[in-house]
């Protein structure tokens, strides 16, 4: 297993530009409200709101930023997983977030601060399936931050157990 | 100004290989170690990073907490009827069965379920909560109904909630210690095998240390021998050059500058052709140093000294000894050249090898020059002693015969001189070469003692001789060396001894064997004469050692008699010496090796052949006045015809024309000499050209007689003429028939007068006896009449040979009758003639 995943500049470089095009096109359009029970509110320092200074997803629009899959194990479930969600750093730039800080919180208010930096175009994921299977708050649902633990062991790091905050349903960024 | 020889060596130098072993043994361990270090820490790093442990403490405490908000959740819905409430409920419970879900199915936990207490705590738990979901998940109503029942459930599940949490607690307490026990374990091996790599870097550091000690010597072993070199080159006495392949001059040592007479300056980077060499060896120089690069073989170098020119900067040219040698230096290759400046040593040999030429010229020029004189000295004495010989057949005074005597005495003597300084010039020339013949060494001896009698007498002395032990007969010896050694001992021992007695003893031994010469043969010549003191002893066999004139009377001798009796004895390998007492003796001995041989059965005799010969036609050719008028008397004197010729081109001419019987030829003479005469004759056409001719010379040289041969000249007669050896040389050539002529060696010492007239006598007989039987064959008559008739000429019965001739005659008649008349004419002659004497 390597210790740094180091990716060629070019490619890096080319990936890069072309999420910043997808994402400003995005962000070009208003941010329709919610139709379906809202499972994330992201708030804070953000440009693009659909309520009063809020950002509120439903699964329909989660989805419709793309999805990406991470297939890794973790220390909390038995198995290796494959885990579908939207890229965090998508999501971010989809809400026009300018804080350097991600003050992530759970249903049971359990509470994490992800610096903005973690949001890399190979970074974490805000995860609504496992499996192919939306996932239930019994099973860590309505979202659940996943980094790709598997692909590099600066992944598996108590401070990145820490921020893969299961039962997500708050975002608040923060300068 | 060495830098050719500057150590370029770097790439030869090497470390001990040992230490290059142990260099590398190091180095791997070095590296082992660190990999090995590096694998720990990075698995221990791995083990630390990974944080499996995620903070579990924090996990099963919040379990309780979250359990704990749901217990509280529906004690709360129990008192407050809302829905809202009833919703808290729910979420909690989903909040707390997410938390055992994790830690019932966590990767993280798996070690930890092993253990009983938690792993069947929580799956009770687990139990537990899979029953209420049922409830959870119906209607509100229900769920309110029941939530009295989940608060009673609840209230089970709390012990097992607070197990599942100690025990965890204390399942992670232990594994931190393990983890930290681990951790305390890699670093004392890190600890261990830093401390073991200083180690090895203190070896290494002492290694580096020693081996840059022993590099640092050898660099100043290496200067020193640098040093020593250059003081080698600088004090050289031979010039050393060195340059490279293509001729350029790299280095010119102080000697090379002393000898070319060139400044190092002014020659390093030039070509050495221009510099050293000289013109006539350039294209063999370039030459040689172009097949040198191209085939890398080379003619000159490595092959020792050799001897060639070289040149100094004045263009000199002068010889040099010079050796050359390839030099590998790194990349480069170079040539060596060391020379050494030997024109004073070619100039010395030459001195000494024209000194040598001139003393080979001198001692031949001296030899040559005794040649000539004793042949320029012997030709006049023959003159002389043949007029003599003349003189004494005329009619003299007393007092001119003795005159004529005592000449002739004088005349021998100088003759005796002449010849002994002609053999030690034959000898030492190398021209007297051993002549071995079969000899009776008893009547040898006898024949010197009789020859010497006369001379003993005279000076009152009594020679005999006689065999000590068994005697010797027949030997293989060089008898004329032999005999003239002898005749010189016995002559000394003669000569110094008066009223006294000499001895002459003979003794065959064992000693002295050499070859086929399977016995020795000791003459010993014992006189009692004045002796010679002990001094003298020593130097008598050296040349012109004479003694003291005083002590012997009137007769001084040349002083090389005894000379050449040591050379012609240690040329037999035998050896020769004299003992003596002064005032009592002398004992001159001798020892030579012989080969014995059988008796022959018949010997030619060498007693004078002078059978009666008719008289012959004979040609003299002779240059020399006096030689030619004393041939002519004698020839005369013996009956024959003589025709004169004064030069070889007459004697040609002469012999072309007319038939002679014999030709007698001197070999020295103006225009054509004998040699080339008797060519002439001999490859003409002439009415001579068959005839013998007999050289006739001084030069009694045994290869002079070789080439008369090769001339074409049929016998030799040597000068002085002897009436003796002319007669036999005109027998042996025109006298009967040769088996007549035999006679045995005792026959020598007979007068030869006396035998032929015998002879004579006896042919006579048989012819008158012949004839009294009267005879048929008028032709046999008229030869044998004939031929007794030349000889009774000669034997002074001139009537006899009136009468023969007249027989002849008339048997060629036919005439029977007159043939009857003859004989009987012939018979009174022959009765009424006068004794037969010759000359």
């Amino acid at each position: 297993m390597p210790f740094a995943r180091i990716s060629a500049p070019a490619s890096l470089l080319a990936a890069s530009v072309a999420l910043a095009l997808s994402a400003f096109q995005v962000a070009a359009e208003p941010l329709a409200a919610p139709t379906g029970p809202v499972i994330l509110t992201i708030s804070g320092e953000i440009e693009h709101t659909n309520g009063d200074g809020v950002a509120a997803f439903d699964i329909d629009m989660l989805r419709a930023l793309g999805e990406t899959d991470i297939v890794t194990e973790t220390i909390w479930t038995p198995d290796q997983h494959r885990f579908t969600g939207v890229r965090l750093k998508t999501l971010l730039e989809r809400v026009g977030a300018e804080g350097g800080t991600i003050k992530a919180t759970a249903i049971n208010d359990y509470a994490v601060a992800i610096p903005n930096t973690d949001a890399t175009p190979e970074g974490p994921i805000v995860a609504y399936e496992m499996d192919g299977k939306l996932m239930s708050r019994r099973d860590k649902g309505p979202l659940w931050v996943i980094y790709p633990f598997s692909s590099s062991s600066d992944y598996r790091t108590e401070v990145i157990y820490s921020r893969s905050i299961w039962q997500l349903d708050r975002m608040i960024i923060e300068q | 100004m060495t830098d050719a020889f500057s150590t370029r060596r770097k790439g030869r130098f090497s470390f001990l290989r040992p230490g290059h072993a142990l260099l590398g043994a190091i180095g791997f361990l070095c590296a082992f170690a660190i990999a090995f270090l590096i694998s720990e820490i990075v698995e221990e790093l791995r083990y630390l990073n990974s944080a499996s442990s995620d903070n579990v403490h924090w996990v099963l405490s919040q379990a309780e907490v979250e359990f704990l908000e749901f217990s509280n959740a529906v004690e709360t819905a129990r008192r407050e009827p809302n829905e809202a409430a009833l919703n808290h409920v729910i979420v909690e419970f989903d909040v707390f069965y997410s938390r055992m879900v994790t830690l019932g199915t966590g990767l993280l936990y798996a070690d930890l379920r092993k253990i009983d207490a938690f792993g069947g705590s929580v799956a009770e738990i687990r139990r537990k909560l899979g029953a209420m979901v049922p409830v959870i998940d119906g209607p509100k109503v229900q769920l309110r109904s029941e939530l009295g029942t989940l608060a009673n459930e609840a209230r089970e599940i709390r012990p097992l909630l607070r197990t599942v949490a100690t025990r965890g607690l204390q399942f992670f307490a232990e594994r931190s210690d393990q983890s930290r026990d681990s951790v305390a374990y890699t670093l004392l091996r890190l600890a261990a095998i830093t401390v073991a790599l200083v180690l090895a870097l203190v070896v290494v550091l002492i290694y580096n240390r020693r081996v840059s000690r022993q590099t640092e010597k050898r660099g100043e072993e290496l200067a020193d021998a640098y040093t020593r070199l250059n003081t080698i080159l600088q004090t050289s006495l031979d010039a050393v050059v060195v340059s490279d392949l293509e001729g350029r001059i790299l280095n010119f040592n102080p000697a090379a500058e002393r000898i070319f007479q060139r400044s190092y300056a002014d020659v390093i980077g030039k070509d050495l052709a221009e510099v050293i060499i000289p013109d006539h060896f350039r294209e063999a120089h370039y030459a040689g140093m172009k097949r040198m690069k191209a085939t890398g073989k080379h003619k000159v170098v490595g092959h020792g000294r050799i001897r060639l020119e070289a040149m100094r900067a004045n263009g000199e040219v002068f010889p040099v000894e010079m050796a050359l040698e390839k030099a590998q230096t790194g990349e480069d290759e170079m040539v060596v050249g060391f020379l050494r400046d030997i024109s004073h040593r070619v100039a010395s040999e030459t001195e000494l090898v024209e000194a040598r030429d001139r003393a080979l010229a001198g001692e031949k020029a001296k030899a040559e020059f005794l040649a000539m004189m004793t042949h320029e000295i012997r030709t006049p004495l023959n003159g002389l002693l043949g007029n003599l010989a003349l003189m004494k057949k005329t009619q003299l005074s007393p007092a001119q015969n003795r005159y004529v005597r005592n000449m002739g005495i004088s005349g021998g003597v100088l003759m005796h001189h002449v010849d002994a300084v002609l053999d030690v010039a034959r000898f030492e020339s190398g021209a007297s070469v051993t002549r071995e013949e079969d000899v009776h060494i008893g009547r040898l001896v006898q024949d010197i003692v009789d020859s010497q009698a006369s001379a003993a007498e005279a000076n009152g002395n009594h020679i005999q001789w006689g065999w000590i032990g068994e005697p010797l007969e027949w030997i293989r010896i060089d008898a004329s060396r032999l005999r003239q050694v002898l005749l010189n001992l016995v002559g000394n021992a003669i000569k110094f001894t008066h009223d006294g007695r000499i001895l002459i003893e003979v003794e065959q031994t064992e000693g002295l064997q050499k070859d086929d010469r399977t016995c020795g043969l000791d003459i010993r010549v014992i006189d009692s004469g004045v002796g010679i003191s002990e001094a003298d002893q020593d130097r008598v066999f050296n040349d012109f050692q004479t003694v003291d004139q005083s002590r012997i009377e009137g007769q001084a001798g040349t002083g090389l008699g005894l000379g050449i009796a040591r050379r012609f004895i240690e040329a037999m390998e035998g050896e020769i010496g004299c003992e003596s007492t002064p005032g009592e003796g002398s004992v001159f001995w001798l020892h030579v090796p012989v080969a014995p041989v059988a008796r022959p059965e018949e010997r030619i005799s060498q007693a004078p052949k002078t059978a009666p010969v008719a008289s012959l036609d004979i040609l003299l050719v002779e240059d020399n006045e006096i030689n030619l008028e004393l041939a002519r008397e004698m020839l005369t004197g013996l009956g024959h015809r003589v025709t004169e010729a004064r030069d070889g081109e007459q004697a040609v001419a002469t012999a072309q024309a007319r038939l002679f019987d014999l030709i007698l030829m001197d070999i020295r003479m103006p225009r054509l000499d004998g040699l080339g005469a008797t060519r002439a004759i001999r490859s003409g056409d002439g009415a001579s050209r068959a005839v013998p001719i007999i050289a006739f010379s001084a030069n009694v040289l045994p290869e002079a007689k070789d080439r008369f041969t090769a001339a074409g000249m049929s016998g030799f007669l040597p000068k002085p003429l002897s009436e003796t050896e002319l007669q036999q040389v005109i027998a042996r050539f025109c006298g009967a028939d040769q088996s007549q002529q035999e006679a045995s060696p005792s026959d020598r010492n007979v007068d030869p007068m006396a035998h032929l007239r015998t002879r004579y006598l006896d042919e006579t007989r048989d012819l008158f006896n012949w004839l009294a039987r009267l005879p048929s064959d008028l032709g046999e008559i008229a030869d044998r009449a004939h031929k007794i008739a030349g000889s009774a000429a000669a034997f002074g019965q001139p009537d006899l040979r009136d009468a023969l001739i007249e027989l002849e005659m008339a048997a060629e008649s036919g005439h029977l009758d007159r043939v009857e008349d003859a004989i009987h004419g012939a018979r009174e002659a022959w009765e009424s003639a006068p004794e037969p004497t010759l000359g």
